[in-house]
Formats: structure tokens, sequence, C-alpha cells
């Protein structure tokens, strides 16, 4: 149902309304849905009961849930809109909201979780400016021409004048005297996301040589790219430059690791699927970091159990989950399954000493690969391996299932497989399960894909009379309590 | 569950009883108890849990399972955590599987009927007394008509069945073979249970071994305990039993356990372990107490849970519904074969990780192979057994070297299965292949799989041949007493959980006397 590879949620910075987004829109093309948000205040939106990040962070999240389609999305965000889209993010992550499908985020000049660095005069002269009402042009022109490198466009610069003295002033006084200052990041955490940084050079507190700082612990996967002869209007400044960053992001997340049909994300941001699970699986859908560094495993382990990992847990080469960076994680994280075979030490060392034992005899011929792996599980044993060919079989079985479970717990493949049991775990207990549970059918939530509805078939039925058999249809109403005696 | 107000007792208080584990064999006899006026304390070694704490992800679920390692050897080692094992207030009750068929009267004189194996030291009859009351109490649906046993009523009409359950029915009508709707501890109607409250209907959930959050799943937490509770039971979560300490004359005096970190210790009058087949007989080895028999730890018992599956054309996603909806008592005695006791049959629908799990270690299944069986499971119907288990010498519990978290070494159970499992498990394949195929699977694939720790502390009549007596009494400690599954003498083919309620509410019964 629709035409795009996904979609750029963009939220704006001070005094910006959604109409900000056009440039990059523009820049990007026809292979993404961008998305500008009016914030409280800004745009064609009223303002907020008050001036708290959660309040613009609610706005948000209420216009995404609006405007999403259940596929892949970046979350995109300009100064002001950087900080609230910290929150957005974090809640996105932690379940809370009706959305799935966030791959990363592009922040622009971000104004961080902290409180903003801002000096004092800078504070008053701004707040001075809407004292009596909306902007004066003037003034708004300042403030453009103050936050550029050089001067944009003249048709740009009137659009984007335009916008500010649209913004309600006291929004702008809510922004400069409580939301700038507060310190959300508790409320934010780690964000443990794909992340780009965009800054200018020529900004002042929020420029390039700022943000690793402000940023730094906050998106430990943040990669900061710095824009020479840009001030902080990034949006009209380097529309360009954000795009080619956004698509290189694209390429690398979203695009790089298995899809989940809309559809499904559907099920999965709807209010059938419980917080949490949401979160869950929302976090197993974020691409895998190239970078990763093993925590539980050495580097030339995690090498092995890579390419083991190709083998028993087959993916295509475009669209990946990195199996052996997960259960390395899982590894270090200490959580077991509860037992072990006897003879073997503890999960990780078990694994260390089965993958260099592997490795000492593993080549790159796929068919000695494969002999290989038969060998193992057959019992046989093997050259310079830790433990007899029974043990060494079961160990294997572990990496087999823990590799097996890590590939499924993925939201692409649970729907591959046609499972969609994650809605049943919504708050409240109407609606929870199932109704029709026969087979080739489903019911009205359910994917498409799942069977047909019970009203199709039982249409279908009466116009052929030919339902006798109880095992294929009619398997969900009353009538069929009988005993098969 | 609500723990608030209720009633606390000091360490130093010298309580009636203790009980140690709060599922199926602890919470039935902690409610009598207390209801009997006896002043009683339950500790449990997981969490107090609400409904809204269990999480439907496979991953995450196991929560509620015992995950604390246990070392398994043999050529069939069991898989603990997810399968086996509780954690929290309710025990293994939290993630059971709600099947709740009632022992065959065959089944408790195995010895009697075919010479090997062990005799129930318990009455039928008085055993099915006690179900009842516990069916009553917990919610058990089911047929009224039961074709097995025509004259049982079951007060709750049989929940619904999924397409898993319609496929064994159309394969076992085809072959002649009896089936019906299972007896399940799932409610098919709201219900008020007393001290607890509001239990809702079922909601067709097939995500029921990971927690049930309506109260459609009966556990102990949602109807012993509260009556326990109702009745001045005190229940601390986060207490696992260590040590047991004894008077001058060997009798028990007090446990001592860790809660939060710090050592603990309760004075008691008399002590039951109802921590499991496993959790019990690692406690009195680690403790070196009760075991003039030398026979904690042996005759481990793993029920045969060999699964068929067959593919069919149409989607059958027998992850909707109660799973095992369809169940069939014709092979508990089968005719015409060499091997001692026989089987249940039971339709499956499994979750998707449950499944892959056991392609993975039940049908050693790996790379483009694994994958298609994956992307067929939606068109996939299954059928399972629960087998009768005889006892083996090298099918034991011992402690091993390694220590836990709370410094008790690990257990290191072993299994293998011997010639009769093995040939209960042939017939239950042909069996269960000749339904499916009978109902137009296109292939059928078997998968291996065990269940249930049973035995390891068996009641006998004879002191020499068991750890305790028919009423559940230790033979060497008299104000010491076992009621879970650790006891039983054979492994029935009915599934454990509603026996072990039964001898629950009856060891409690033995206790008063």
């Amino acid at each position: 149902m629709t035409n795009h590879d996904g979609t750029i949620f963009f939220l704006p910075g001070l005094g910006f309304g959604s109409a900000s987004a056009a440039p990059l829109a523009a820049a990007l093309g026809d292979r993404f849905r961008v998305v500008g948000i009016d914030l409280p205040g800004h745009g064609h939106t009223p303002d907020a009961v008050d001036g708290s990040v959660s309040t613009l962070a609610d706005a948000a999240v209420t216009a995404i849930e609006a405007e999403a389609d259940g596929g892949p999305w970046l979350l995109a965000a300009h100064s002001m809109g950087g900080k609230v889209a910290a929150l957005v993010a974090a809640r996105v992550l932690s379940g809370h909201a009706n959305v799935f499908g966030l791959a990363g985020v592009v922040l622009l000049a971000p104004s961080p979780p902290t409180p903003e660095p801002m000096d004092d005069d800078t504070r008053a002269l701004m707040l001075s400016w809407a004292e009596n009402g909306p902007l004066a042009e003037v003034d708004a022109r300042k403030f453009i021409a103050q936050n550029v490198a050089s001067s944009l466009d003249a048709a740009v610069e009137q659009d984007a004048v335009g916008q500010v003295r649209q913004m309600s002033p006291l929004a702008w006084q809510r922004w400069l005297n409580e939301g700038s200052r507060e310190n959300i990041s508790a409320a934010v955490g780690v964000i443990d996301l794909p992340v780009v940084v965009m800054a200018g050079e020529d900004d002042d507190d929020l420029g390039a040589s700022a943000q690793p700082r402000l940023l730094g612990a906050v998106y430990p996967r943040a990669r900061f790219v710095s824009l020479p002869a840009t001030g902080h209007l990034l949006p009209y400044e380097q529309p360009h430059k954000l795009a080619v960053e956004i698509v290189r992001l694209w390429e690398s997340t979203a695009a790089a690791s298995p899809e989940v049909d809309p559809e499904w994300g559907r099920v999965i941001a709807s209010h059938r699927t419980g917080a949490e699970e949401r979160s869950l699986l929302a976090r197993r859908a974020i691409a895998d970091d190239l970078n990763y560094a093993p925590r539980a495993l050495s580097p030339g382990q995690l090498a092995t159990l890579r390419a083991l990992a190709d083998r028993l847990m087959p993916q295509p080469e475009a669209r990946r989950i990195d199996l052996a960076a997960r259960v390395d994680a899982d590894l270090a994280s200490g959580r077991g399954d509860g037992w072990r075979p006897s003879g073997l030490p503890d999960d990780t060392s078990a694994y260390r000493l089965g993958l260099d034992a592997i490795a000492s005899v593993w080549t790159d011929d796929v068919a000695q690969q494969d002999a290989l792996i038969r060998r193992i599980i057959a019992g046989e044993l093997l050259t310079g391996a830790p433990w007899g060919g029974e043990v060494f079989g079961r160990w294997f079985e572990d990496v087999r299932n823990d590799l097996t479970r890590t590939w499924l717990a993925h939201p692409a493949s649970l729907a591959r497989i046609g499972y969609d049991g994650f809605a049943t775990s919504g708050p409240g207990a109407e609606p929870a399960g199932y109704v029709s549970l026969g087979a080739d059918v489903r019911d009205p939530w359910e994917p498409a894909e799942l069977g047909a509805l019970i009203s199709d078939h039982a249409n279908r039925a009466d116009e052929n009379d030919d339902s006798d058999d109880p095992g294929t249809t009619n398997n969900t109403g009353q009538a069929r309590k009988e005993n098969a005696a | 569950m609500n723990l608030n107000g209720m009633r606390t007792y000091e360490q130093d208080d010298v309580v009636d009883v203790v009980v140690v584990g709060t599922g199926a064999g602890g919470a039935p006899l902690l409610a009598r108890l207390a209801e009997r006026g006896l002043r009683v304390v339950a500790l449990e070694a997981g969490p107090n849990l609400a409904p809204d704490d269990f999480t439907t992800d496979e991953v995450e679920a196991p929560r509620i399972n015992w995950m604390s390692e246990r070392l398994s050897g043999g050529d069939a080692p069991t898989a603990f955590g997810p399968n086996n094992s509780g954690w929290g207030v309710g025990g293994g009750t939290l993630h059971w599987g709600a099947f709740a068929p009632r022992p065959d009267v065959r089944e408790l004189n195995l010895l009697t009927e075919f010479g090997v194996g062990a005799d129930w030291p318990v009455d039928h009859a008085e055993l099915i007394r006690y179900i009842v009351d516990v069916e009553r109490t917990i919610g058990v649906s089911g047929p009224t008509g039961y074709p097995w046993d025509p004259e049982r009523e079951y007060l709750e009409p049989p929940v619904d069945r999924n397409a898993s359950a319609d496929i064994m029915a159309t394969g076992c009508a085809r072959l002649g073979i009896r089936a019906t709707d299972a007896p399940a501890a799932i409610l098919s109607r709201d219900r008020d249970q007393a001290h607890h409250g509001r239990r809702l209907a079922s909601r067709n959930l097939g995500t029921i071994h990971q927690g049930e959050r309506f109260g459609t799943k009966a556990t102990t937490a949602n109807t012993y305990l509260p009556a326990a509770i109702a009745a001045g039971a005190e229940i601390r979560p986060d207490s696992m039993v260590h040590g047991i300490e004894r008077d001058n004359l060997g009798r028990i005096s007090a446990v001592v356990y860790r809660q939060n970190g710090q050592e603990r210790r309760q004075r008691c009058a008399t002590l039951v372990l109802a921590g499991g087949g496993i959790e019990t007989p690692r406690l009195l080895l680690n403790t070196g107490l009760a075991n003039s028999s030398g026979l904690v730890g042996r005759n481990f018992l793993a029920h045969g849970a060999v699964q068929v599956w067959g593919r069919f054309d149409e989607q059958i996603r027998g992850y909707r519904g109660y799973p095992s909806a369809l169940i069939s008592e014709d092979f508990v005695r089968p005719d015409g074969v060499d091997f001692v006791g026989g089987y249940l049959l039971q339709s499956l629908g499994v979750m998707p990780l449950a499944y892959a799990t056991s392609l993975v270690r039940g049908a050693g299944l790996w790379g483009n192979e694994l994958v298609d069986a994956l992307d067929r499971w939606r068109y996939t119907a299954g059928i399972g057994i629960n087998g009768e288990c005889l006892p083996a010498e090298n099918n034991k519990l011992v402690l091993g070297d390694e220590v836990d978290e709370w410094g008790i070494p690990r257990a290191v159970v072993t299994f293998t299965a011997g010639p009769n499992e093995q040939s209960i498990d042939a017939h239950a394949i042909a069996t269960m292949t000749r339904i499916l195929e009978a109902a137009g699977a296109r292939d059928t694939r078997v998968l291996a799989r065990t269940c249930h720790t049973l035995g390891t502390c068996r009641m006998s009549a004879d002191p020499g041949d068991g750890v305790v007596d028919a009423d559940g009494r230790s033979h060497d400690i008299p104000n010491l007493w076992i009621s879970d599954n650790s006891t039983f003498p054979s492994s029935l083919s009915a599934n454990p959980c509603l026996t072990q309620m039964a001898l629950s509410l009856r060891t409690a019964d033995r206790m008063m006397r």
C-alpha cells in the first residue's frame, strides 16, 4: 500500500513549523515520505497545557502515531526538536507509544537532554522579542540572521521568517524559560539506537565541537558529522547534506536488516500488543551495530560464531541480523536457559573453548564447513576439542538453539512464520485473545495473509454447502463438542 | 498476588508448620492447615508476582521459571529452565499447561499389574475424592460423560478447540480412536474465586505457559494461596531455604534461609518440603537428612513427551487457543503390546520459540532444512504424549561439585530412556503418525522430548523402599513431611499437577490426625 521506502518524521526547532521540513523533503525526493510536525504553539498547532518537554513529546508522539503506517521510519529533529526527540525515542523504545518501526535518529544541532547551554544575554534578548506578542518582522529576521553562517536564499528566508512570526509568543517564552532549562536525562536514559548527529562549525553553543560532549553518553551509537561553513539552521542551510546522511543512515539500518511488513508493524503498534512486548520487538528490530565489540567472546571467537551462524541459521546477504553479536551480548548478560549439559563449564567458558576448537579446523570451503557441522552433530570426536564427541555435540546443540531462538525472536522472523501471538498481550481483557481458532480463518485484526474472516468463510460454505469435514472448516463455533467416539 | 495485610510471624515464634514452596505441592496444604487454625509460614524462593508481571514474550517469560542452572546428563538430558521448574509465588503452577486428566486406577498399581516399578500406597478412590475437591476449588473444565469414565462430571464446560484439536479429532474419528475435549484447569466461564476475586473465562490465549494474567488458568496464586492468606498463613517470597536445624532428639527445629541477601532462621514444630522433584532432594542431600533408605535423588522419572507433527494444506496456527484441547486415553493400557504401562494423547499447539527449540534439540535440524521447517510451522498440527516411565538405576539426581548463588551444590540429573520407554515412544509415534495421516497430513515429523521431574523422594509402605510413607511423612524424621511430585512412586500417564494438589490436601489431613 505504500510506495516509499520509509518515513522521516521531522521535529522542527524553536520558531519553526512543519513547513521547515520542506527543503529536506525536496532534497530526499520520492524515496521517503517526509512528515513535518507542528509542535505545540508552532505552525497551526495551539499552545500546550504547559511548557515541559514531556508535554511537547506527548504532542510529537500523538502526531507520529496518527501518521505512522507500520513501516520503518527515522526520527529527524532540529535544535529544540532534538531535545523532544530524545524523549520521543525513549518512549518508543520503552513500548509506551503506539508506533513501530523506529530505525534510527538524525539530530541536527540538537538541544541536549541536559539544560541547554545559552548565555543570559541571548536568552534575555530573545525573550524581549516576544514580550508584546508575536515576533516583529525585524526581530524574526534578526533571529534567522544570527543563526546562519551565510545568508539564505531570499525566498527561503522569507518563508522562515514567516514561520517564526507565526509561532505563539507563549511557546517561545516557555521554551526559553522552561523547556530549554529542563534536565530530562533521567527520563531519557541511554538511547541504544543508530544515530547521526550533525552540527555546524559556525554554530555557537550547539555547534559541531560541542555536540560529542553533550550527547556522547546519551547516544552511545552516535556518529557525529561536522558541517563546515554552517550555522544553526541546518534544515535551511544544508538540506542536501542532511539528505545524504539520512540516506546513508537508512542504508545501514532499515535497508540492511530484515523487513517487517507494515501490516505486521501496525499490529505491533496497536493496543492489542502490550508495552513490554512492543518494546522488546522494537529493540530487536533495530539494526545491529556494524562495529559491535564483543563483550563475552574475543573478536576471533565472534568471527567464528558469525561464520557458524551463516551455515546454521542462513540469512539472505542483504538483510541480516548479527546473530553472533546478539548471542555474545546474551552471554555477557549472564542470562542462561536454566540448565547445561553435565561435563560442560559455564556458558561463556564453553563458548570460548568450543569456538576455539572449531576455529582450528574451520575452512573457507562451504561443503567442508557443512561436513564438519554434520560430524559434530553426530558426536564424532573433534581433533583438539576440549571435550569428547558426545559432550561437544551437546554444547553445539546449545549453540544451534541459541542462534535459532535469536533469529526467531526478531519481529520480521515472527511475521515470516505467521505468529501474531504477541498481540494478545495488551492491557485489559477486551480484546485480548482469539475468537477464530480454526484452520485457514483469522480474526479481523490479524494480518490478511493468515486466513479468511469467518464471515467470508461462512458465506462460501453457504454457497457451496461443502463444509462436511470437521477437520478443515467451521472449527470455531459451537456444535463441535461431540465426542469422536 | 496480593500479600498486603497478611498475618506475619516472628522468626523466633515456633510456628506450627513451615512449608517450603508455594506450587501444587505446598499451596493446597498451606491453605488447609491455615483453615484448620494452624500457624503456618510458606517460604518461596522466587518473587511475588502480579498478573501484569507476566509477558507473552518467550525470551523474557522465564522470569516465572527456575533459571539457576542445573546440570543434565544421560542420553536424554532433561531440559530445565522454561520447562519443568517454577519460580515465584505460585511455583510451577504459574507456567503449567493446565492439562488436568485424572490418574487411572491401574496406574497406581504398576508393580501388582506388571511386576515392575512400584505401587502407590494410596487408595485410588480416596485419591479421586481429593481430586474432585481440587477440581471444584480451582475450576477444571471438561466434558461430562467422559468416554473412559462415564460417571465423571465436570462443572465447567470444555474450552474451545483450536485447529490442532480439530485435526486430531478428525484423525481419531476416522480410525475409531476415542478422543474428546481435554480436562483443563482453564475457566470456560467467569468465576468469582473465594478470597481472590474475579477470574475471567478463556480468551483462547495460547501463551499460558508464559503466565496468564486474567486468572483464566488456575494457579495456586489465584486459588489456594489467597485462601491460605485469608485463613492467617504468611507467605515470604524471595526466601531460599538452604539449611535445616534439628534438636537433640533429631527432630526438625528450624529452617535456615536467605532473603534479600540476609541469613534468616524460622523456628517451627513441623517442616513440609514442597520444592518439587529437583529442589526437595537437593536440599535433603545437601543437609544429609531423611536418607536412611539411600533413595533421596534416586528413581528419577521423566514422562515421555514425544511429539509428532503433521503438515497440512491449511494454516493451522496452533498457537491460538488452549494448546491441548483434545485428549485420548485409549492408550493408557494399549492392547497387544510388550511394554509396561501406556500413555495419554493430547493435541498440541506450541509457541514459536518452543517449537524451534524442539526442531533443533528434538529433530537435529539446522541450516536451510531448519528454516524450511520453521516456514511450515503455521501449517502443522501436533499430537503429543504423556508416557509412563519406569525407574532405572542410573536415572537419578546427585549433587555436583559446583555451587549455586546460594552456596548450595548444583543438581546433576541423569536420565536415559530405557527399553520400556523406547517401546512406549515407538508405539506412540506410530499411533500419532496414523492419526495425522488419517486427518490428511502430507508428511510428518517426530520431535523427541521428555517432561516433568518425579520420584526422587518416593513414598513407600516399606521404609527401606522409599523416603516418605504413604501420608508423605519422612520414614526417618517424624516432624518432616514432603508434599511434592518427588514422592510419586510411579510416573502415571496422567500429568502430575492435579494429582499433586490432591495429594497435598491429603497430606494436610494426615498431618492433622
